[in-house]
């Protein structure tokens, strides 16, 4: 891409004209350059400076308080315990859906009948809104009607029905986070298995002449070639799973062993209308967000040549 | 192939199909029952004797729970509807001239597009609301309109601008020395030629804000906008509606984007693909 200096050069084919001013291509991007300025830099410029204010719904004169929000932040209880919460459900949810993606990929990577109505089931998940998910999924952990409890006691392995969400932290995070990785996986997949048909067959002809089972042939060839298509997964799964709002919200409430962050931004601004805190805890999950992201880059991201 | 792999092959299908599609028979399978059977222990595994009264009770009854699922419903294809609008005609605007021309801050613009990507999309919650509450846009259809289009046209000019440069140039050229204007150029040979991208973006442009929650939870303060996430989001939170009628909410809600992501996943995962990997 070079620097568009050159405004105004002549169509090619056209005779050439005195030069002037070219507005077209302003015109062209001014409707997405207003929006972008508008609804996405100007806000997020203003989420930075707005963190480090006191911001009061009764009290207009916003006035600079330093990390005043921060330290709030850090003295709140349920705050504390959802960052706890945030940071299970990236861990379950980046190694979940990033494991089941790969294993996915690989049996799409197949030649087989059907494959391609396989693929059409496989992304329905991820197309569906995750409010409903969080519906489809009470129905399954449910303590009065969820399927799993009427699947273990068909099979005899429960007396009694038994309460699973919001028991304790790690098991309703766990249950929760399942529903969001019912949802990432199928992009997981994707992204992976675009990956996996880029090797060349040939690698996989050199490595069968020198006897190599299946699965070294996996972590010695296959592995290593789809690191980048891995990188991208990881990290579309660690923006989701740091911002989880959707199933939790719908799954366990507000109730403070699956609550997550997001949610609590929203109950403090929204609810508290402590918009100061509000401001600082997105900022955080921000700055959590693009250094999570760039550390998966740098850890797991190769590049590769064939 | 040997032998192992074959197995391995029809255990991971197996296993896609019984992951995806259990939870969501489960709750069709709860959708088709009467409450008194949903509250069966063991559960029915397949409904006893099936009934579409909880579907109509939504769809044609009276009171509270179904006029808002049905007015929810109406919200949620009119602002999506818009929102689908708005966002592939701007983006393709921009996509061709990011693509075609070469202007002062063409860069600039380019990479702000870009950045934003990064970034997560709460981000920017609360100044939005700010923003809306100021202009005097909350809880309208144009409110959450607006907040939607700037949230996917990153991406949807991302794809857009990479289909394009995809696309030869000469015949663009030819159009040129026929005399065509830019503009007609894009109309009469870019648009035609570019089709299935526009598509692409234009369903998962659709399936993104079909999928909205916290936004429209925060834009809209009644039934006039909700869509219909924020409404089955308050239904459940209440604890007043049975698991039956839930069931009929969710499938209602998960029949459009269902049925769009079956029949045309192809340009899904084209979609998704060009705008993910690069």
């Amino acid at each position: 891409m070079t620097v568009g200096l050159q405004a105004g050069r002549p169509v090619p084919g056209l005779p050439r004209r005195r030069k002037r001013i070219d507005a077209l291509p302003w015109l062209l991007v001014s409707p997405l350059a207003i929006f972008i300025v508008g609804l996405a830099l100007v806000p997020a410029a203003y989420t930075i400076i707005a963190s480090f204010f006191r911001v009061d719904e009764l009290d207009p004169p916003t006035r600079f308080n330093g990390l005043d929000n921060f330290v709030h932040i850090f003295q709140n209880g349920a705050i504390l315990s959802s960052m706890g919460n945030t940071l299970l459900y990236v861990l379950v949810g980046v190694a979940l859906s990033t494991l089941l993606g790969i294993f996915f990929a690989v049996v799409l990577k197949q030649k087989f009948r059907g494959r391609s109505a396989l693929i059409a089931i496989l992304i329905l998940p991820w197309a569906l809104p995750g409010v409903v998910e969080g519906i489809i999924w009470v129905n399954i952990w449910d303590a009065n009607t969820g399927l799993l409890n009427s699947m273990l006691k068909s099979l005899n392995l429960i007396e009694n029905y038994q309460v699973f969400l919001g028991t304790n932290h790690f098991v309703t995070v766990l249950l929760i986070e399942i529903v969001q990785v019912w949802q990432i996986t199928p992009l997981s997949t994707l992204l992976i298995l675009a990956a996996l048909q880029n090797i060349p067959d040939e690698l996989y002809e050199a490595g069968s002449i020198d006897g190599a089972s299946s699965w070294r042939a996996f972590t010695g060839i296959t592995l290593p070639l789809i690191r980048p298509g891995i990188t991208v997964a990881m990290v579309q799964a660690v923006i989701a799973t740091l911002n989880v709002f959707d199933q939790p919200y719908v799954l366990n409430g507000a109730a403070a062993t699956g609550s997550s962050v997001t949610m609590q931004t929203y109950f403090v601004t929204f609810q508290n209308l402590d918009f100061g805190a509000g401001y600082a805890l997105s900022l955080i999950i921000t700055i959590a967000t693009l250094i999570i992201s760039f550390g998966v880059l740098k850890l797991v991201y190769r590049p590769v040549e064939f | 192939m040997d032998r192992r792999m074959h197995w391995v092959r029809w255990i991971g299908v197996a296993f896609i199909l019984l992951w995806t599609l259990i939870p969501i028979y489960w709750t069709l399978n709860t959708s088709l029952q009467t409450n008194a059977q949903v509250t069966a222990k063991p559960a029915y595994y397949v409904p006893p004797t099936p009934t579409l009264r909880n579907f109509a009770t939504l769809l044609t009854g009276n009171g509270d729970v179904p006029d808002s699922v049905r007015q929810s419903l109406v919200n949620i294809i009119i602002e999506c509807a818009a929102a689908t609008i708005v966002t592939v005609v701007i983006s393709t605007l921009a996509a061709y001239a990011f693509a075609r021309m070469r202007f002062r801050g063409r860069q600039l613009l380019f990479y702000a597009v870009l950045a934003t990507m990064a970034f997560p999309a709460y981000t920017t919650l609360i100044p939005i609301y700010k923003i809306m509450t100021g202009l005097g846009l909350v809880n309208t259809y144009t409110g959450i309109v607006l907040v939607y289009v700037s949230g996917f046209l990153p991406l949807a000019t991302w794809i857009l601008y990479n289909y394009m440069s995809s696309l030869p140039v000469s015949i663009e050229e030819a159009g040129q020395v026929d005399g065509a204007s830019r503009m007609q150029v894009l109309w009469h040979l870019v648009v035609p030629l570019a089709r299935p991208g526009i598509i692409s973006t234009a369903i998962i442009t659709f399936l993104f804000a079909w999928g909205q929650f916290l936004f429209p939870l925060v834009l809209s303060s009644d039934i006039s906008t909700e869509p219909l996430t924020v409404v089955i989001a308050s239904l459940q939170g209440r604890h007043v509606v049975p698991f039956s009628l839930m069931s009929a909410a969710g499938i209602i809600a998960i029949a459009i984007p269902a049925v769009i992501a079956v029949l045309l996943n192809r340009y899904i995962v084209n979609g998704l693909l060009s705008g993910s990997v690069k």
